[in-house]
């Protein structure tokens, strides 16, 4: 809301500058975002002056020639204004004066010598208008500095959503005058009431008193529609409002003054002179005052006519009675309607006006007949005509000031400041509140003003109280209330321990939008299927284990009969509102938003492409209705080689090991030890280059059981080359809840043995396809409890070795607990394993 | 025959003087063998040469000569070492100089990853309140118009509804939190008093996306409920804060503000962090920054959760992180949070 200053010291002194008042007021809650300095621009160069004489320009169709005094001296101005005469006073910039952008100059124009330029209201930056030249008030003396005629200081407030009440001057000069402790003066009403009453010319019915505590309504007759005055003109102007003509401006003066909205009807085309307030009927239609054609909905609220709507309550008024050229008589509405309605309607039909974002924040039922007078006092003064006698008002019940017993213990409770009795009273008294004080009891009845919806309790009387006396008296204290129980290993804590694990293995921790978008999301899969779509929605659970579907995405790739996969179809949290196309799905996996990442970071450079994100998968509910699961995950995703570097292990391209090696160095430092990797099958991933993580779990009847948390890979080409990624790029996502069930609680110490390690190589070949994995399990297996690591320290094919096969090297420590070993019991043991490798995958010795 | 006597003692003298000064220019280890072989060979060594006359000489004379020899073997023995010693030394050096490597080639580091921003913003506020007994819990991010309005007094059809533009999943049903506030009555629910919870996450807003605002951004909520707990220990609190993220000169100020679930309301501002409350861009020449919106929980939030007004109080904040790390690490827009640039993200 933008407030004038000079209007506003119509109704308080202020003595303070216009940066000391808006802090001041800052602080009490009514929040100053701006200062406007209008005229701040004109400088000493702009000034009043009269035209004494004007000319037409000969051979011109528009310039004329005039003379101006400036009180000092007589100047010579060509000016293309039609709107001038003899005698105007108006705003002359001088030569060497900025105008906007243009700087004056002497200039000769078809014969005539031009000293300066008159303004228009657009030139000065004070109105829209550039039809003509701005013409100041007769009364103006001649040589001031129009800054000192024209400038003003417009503060531009923030009005809270609970303060109706300060959606006017009057009610910000309110607050002034109790900050300030200085009279509010309110205009008085003094009407010359004639002719036929009111009650007589117009019948007033409210059917839905739900939706219109009151109506009031008054007629004035014999009037002129024309321009209001300059004054008030100027004055909405630098309120934010257009003038349009008498009647209307008044209507919108009144409002910016006292917050009541009111609507101005040409009483003639109110038809059967009768108003009556109702909801809408179905299918009504009502073309709005901006001359749009809007259907109405039945909790919408209508004033009508017998005949059909003339306006929507409370939001615009229709066009079929709207105060035109010919309009002689005016009914006057000054009505109070129910706040969510008036919300509701407007929201509903997309029209939010001044009416309405007053109407929704709750007026004061008492504004009506004040604004209606003021209104009608401005008319009679300004316009002239005939006031006809008294209100028609419907008010059924009135509304009782409210009465909350308070007291200065209220105060300290809540803030912790020390108050004395006075003080209270008088901060409470300055804001129009009554204070009936208790002397047994120390308290007090607090009467609150009609005009104050937002006080309904005590704690809102307690901020009243903080804001008169000032929020730095509140103390600065520490609690000192009992803790509560302490909390152990939240989710918060586990997420960071993961965060700070991957950050210190090297990764960069991206925040992604939660927000994308079905079609982003389907780029992540290879051939996109209803098969395929699935895996993207149900993570790692969908992904089928030991790679049953090969076939599948490498037949589809072949084949150009694929069937179109309709994107439309996946399953996904959406929005229906949302910032765009790009954005209308909450994602389903993290894997979308990192592979961007790399996509956009991989055009600055190809290195250090190192990326995590720990983030929520959005799963639709299961049933209609309930919430999302919001699956705590983590995503990684690497490409290319960790720096440019002289330093070949630098410079070599990430590969699929160095990925896994992240996620082991992961489980690693979470201490979880039984999991495993198998080869797998996943629509974003390269066939033959995809695991699915699986953890070892006990189920409640014994049984241990792997299940999965995750997949990792390397991204298939298609997806790869649809990111316009030029380097192989590997991705990862783990449901970080799954992978915390194998958080062990406590770590339990393993004494050292102190009896000898024999150590045994042992290189063997396999086919080419066994899975490392498998014989390193099998070895475990049959190696037993005095096995007591084997590590795999040499992966070798090629010559001597036939094709097909590979040989593998492992380093096997033999230890026990209790004893020494000996080489027979360790030999025994190698021969066992060797056996079972032997009859399990065929391996031979070398 | 003390003639030949004398003979042979210069003939060793001589032979000692002759080794000393080939020894002296020796370079190699060859030449070094060459000078051993010639001297001190056990076959055709001079000085074994010279040893092998012994047998014609007398009884008397033969243990002078022998002394002699013995003399002329021990100092060449000896010289001979120190010249191995000196080449050996000599050699290693050699050896070393080609091993020079260019020590300002960049080393070999390990990768450093680093910690995005906000989530340093987060942990630094979050701890904060830990070290006050506060715990960290977290909700759902897609939430119910209950929790996000309703149970927070903000009915349907109220105006306080502008200040935050949903975005719906099921229009005046389902949306996508707007504020962390919900958390509080989860909080609240869940929990008996004394309550005290920071919640931090994302929210969302349908707001246009510039330098300063983001369609998705994070909050950290802070919750205390207790049967003594007064808008000065809000302060105080939240002055900690202040203190630890932005140094132990801030100063901070409310002043009055308005959220339906708080009364009374008020806006925290701090005295700027980059000029010290002089004025400059940042805080817009007012030496005050806006920091965070709180106040004492409003009755009617409390009663929503069953809690009794009359013995329970307490006081809420919600806290930007971005805000935070905007003003620590002076940047200028808000979408290098969600932009991802490396370039952006290895500074922190
Ligand atoms: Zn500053």
């Amino acid at each position: 809301m933008k407030v004038p200053l000079s209007w506003l010291k119509e109704y308080v002194d202020i003595t303070m500058s216009p940066e000391e008042l808006a802090h001041m007021l800052t602080m009490a809650g009514l929040e100053v975002e701006a200062l406007e300095y209008i005229g701040a621009s004109w400088g000493d160069a702009i000034i009043t002056a009269q035209i004494v004489h004007l000319e037409k320009v000969a051979g011109s169709d528009h310039l004329s020639y005039t003379r101006v005094n400036t009180g000092e001296e007589e100047l010579g101005i060509i000016c293309g204004a039609p709107n001038i005469k003899q005698g105007d006073k108006v705003p002359l910039a001088l030569v060497g004066a900025k105008v906007g952008d243009l700087t004056i100059g002497e200039k000769k124009t078809m014969g005539y010598f031009s000293q300066g330029m008159l303004c228009s209201p657009r030139e000065l930056g004070i109105g829209n208008d550039h039809s003509g030249i701005y013409i100041l008030d007769p009364e103006t003396a001649l040589g001031l500095k129009l800054v000192d005629v024209l400038g003003e200081v417009v503060l531009e407030f923030a009005i809270k959503a609970n303060r109706g009440d300060l959606s006017s001057i009057i009610g910000i000069a309110r607050e002034v005058a109790a900050l300030t402790k200085q009279e509010l003066r309110i205009p008085q009403v003094n009407l010359h009431e004639q002719g036929k009453p009111a009650a007589e010319m117009i019948q007033v019915t409210v059917e839905d008193t739900d939706l219109c505590p009151r109506y009031s309504a008054r007629i004035i007759s014999g009037i002129t529609i024309g321009p209001s005055p300059e004054w008030m003109g100027r004055r909405l102007l630098a309120a934010g409002m257009r003038p349009i003509n008498n009647v209307v401006d008044i209507t919108n003066y009144v409002m910016l003054e006292f917050g009541q909205p009111l609507h101005g009807f040409d009483y003639e085309l109110v038809r059967q002179q009768h108003i009556i307030v109702r909801r809408a009927h179905p299918g009504e239609e009502m073309t709005t005052l901006d001359d749009v054609k809007r259907k109405l909905t039945l909790d919408m609220l209508l004033i009508t006519d017998p005949e059909g709507p003339t306006a929507i309550a409370g939001v615009m008024g229709g066009a079929i009675s709207e105060v035109n050229d010919g309009t002689t008589t005016v009914l006057l509405e000054a009505a109070n309607f129910q706040a969510a309605n008036v919300r509701r309607t407007s929201v509903a039909l997309g029209l939010r006006t001044d009416a309405s974002s007053r109407f929704e924040k709750r007026l004061d039922p008492e504004l009506t007949v004040a604004g209606a007078n003021r209104a009608m006092q401005l008319m009679e003064d300004l316009i002239g005509g005939t006031v006809h006698p008294g209100i028609v008002d419907c008010y059924p019940s009135p509304s009782q000031p409210r009465a909350i017993a308070f007291s200065t213990d209220d105060v300290e409770w809540l803030t912790g400041v020390k108050v004395t009795q006075h003080e209270v009273v008088d901060a409470l008294s300055w804001l129009d509140f009554i204070v009936v004080p208790d002397e047994l009891s120390n308290g007090m009845q607090v009467i609150v003003p009609t005009f104050r919806t937002d006080i309904q309790e005590s704690a809102d009387l307690v901020e009243e109280v903080l804001r008169m006396i000032g929020y730095n008296s509140i103390p600065s204290t520490i609690p000192v209330g009992p803790l509560p129980e302490p909390q152990v290993d939240s989710w918060f804590e586990r997420e960071y321990a993961v965060r700070n694990i991957l950050i210190g293995a090297g990764l960069n921790e991206v925040v992604t939008y939660a927000m994308t978008s079905r079609a982003r999301m389907v780029n992540l899969l290879a051939y996109a299927d209803f098969q395929s779509a699935r895996a993207l929605l149900q993570g790692a659970k969908s992904v089928p284990s030991h790679g049953t579907s090969t076939a599948g995405a490498t037949n589809n790739g072949a084949s150009t009969a694929v069937v179109a996969f309709d994107t439309r179809t996946l399953p996904a949290v959406t929005l229906v509102n949302p910032l765009s196309s790009d954005h209308d799905a909450m994602r389903l996996t993290l894997m979308s938003g990192l592979l961007e990442t790399v996509q956009e970071n991989s055009k600055r450079s190809k290195a250090g492409l190192r990326f995590f994100e720990i983030g929520r998968r959005y799963l639709p509910p299961v049933a209609e209705g309930n919430l999302p699961d919001e699956r705590r995950s983590v995503g990684i995703a690497l490409s290319g080689p960790a720096e440019i570097s002289w330093a070949a292990e630098l410079a070599r391209p990430a590969d699929f090991f160095d990925l896994k090696g992240v996620v082991e160095t992961m489980l690693a430092a979470l201490h979880i030890s039984r999991y495993r990797f198998t080869p797998t099958q996943h629509p974003t991933f390269h066939p033959g280059r995809c695991a699915l993580l699986e953890l070892l779990r006990l189920a409640s009847d014994g049984e241990e059981t792997f299940s999965p948390v995750g997949v990792l890979g390397e991204v298939h080409p298609v997806v790869q080359q649809r990111y316009d990624l030029t380097q192989r790029t590997y991705l990862c996502e783990l449901d970080l809840e799954q992978l915390y069930e194998a958080v062990p609680g406590s770590l339990t110490y393993q004494p050292i043995s102190r009896h000898q390690e024999l150590t045994r190589d042992l290189a063997l070949v396999v086919d080419e396809r066994v899975p490392a994995q498998d014989v390193h399990d099998a070895i475990v297996q049959s190696g037993g409890e005095l096995l007591r690591q084997a590590a795999l320290f040499d992966v070798y094919t090629g010559e001597p070795i036939p094709s097909g096969k590979k040989n593998l090297t492992y380093s096997l420590s033999y230890q026990s607990q209790e004893r020494t070993l000996t080489d027979a019991e360790v030999n025994t043991l190698q021969e066992g394993i060797i056996r079972t490798l032997h009859d399990q995958f065929g391996a031979v010795l070398r | 025959m003390i003639g030949q006597l004398n003979t042979l003692l210069e003939q060793l003298d001589a032979l000692q003087a002759r080794a000393i000064e080939q020894l002296e220019p020796i370079e190699t280890s060859a030449q070094l063998e060459e000078w051993d072989h010639t001297y001190l060979g056990r076959k055709r060594g001079e000085l074994t040469n010279i040893s092998s006359v012994m047998g014609k000489l007398s009884k008397d004379e033969r243990p002078v000569v022998g002394q002699k020899i013995n003399a002329v073997k021990a100092e060449l023995t000896e010289r001979l070492a120190a010249k191995k010693e000196a080449l050996r030394q000599r050699e290693m050096l050699q050896a070393l100089e080609q091993e020079r490597i260019d020590v300002t080639l960049p080393g070999r580091a390990m990768p450093v990853g680093h910690m995005h921003p906000i989530s340093r913003a987060i942990w630094d506020v979050t701890q904060v309140f830990v070290k006050m007994g506060f715990h960290v819990i977290d909700g759902p991010e897609v939430e119910t118009d209950y929790y996000n309005f309703q149970a927070l007094n903000i009915p349907e059809d109220h105006p306080a509804r502008d200040m935050q533009d949903t975005f719906w999943v099921v229009p005046g049903q389902i949306l996508l939190r707007t504020q962390t506030s919900p958390m509080q009555i989860r909080a609240m629910q869940q929990m008996r008093p004394p309550v005290r919870v920071v919640a931090p996450g994302k929210v969302y807003r349908n707001e246009a996306v510039d330098a300063s605002h983001e369609a998705m951004f994070h909050q950290v909520e802070g919750l205390l409920i207790d049967e003594y707990c007064t808008m000065g220990d809000l302060k105080g609190c939240l002055e900690r804060v202040a203190r630890e993220l932005f140094g132990e000169s801030r100063r901070v100020r409310f002043r009055g503000s308005y959220f339906p679930f708080t009364e009374p309301s008020a806006e925290m501002d701090i005295d700027c962090p980059i000029c010290s409350g002089q004025g400059c861009r940042t805080c817009k020449y007012t030496g005050w920054i806006e920091m965070l919106g709180c106040g004492m929980v409003h009755p009617r939030v409390l009663r929503e959760v069953g809690y009794d007004p009359a013995k329970y109080r307490g006081f809420a904040f919600g806290l930007g992180p971005e805000r935070v790390a905007i003003l620590r690490h002076t940047v200028e827009e808000i979408r290098l949070f969600s932009g991802n640039d490396l370039r952006f993200l290895k500074q922190f």
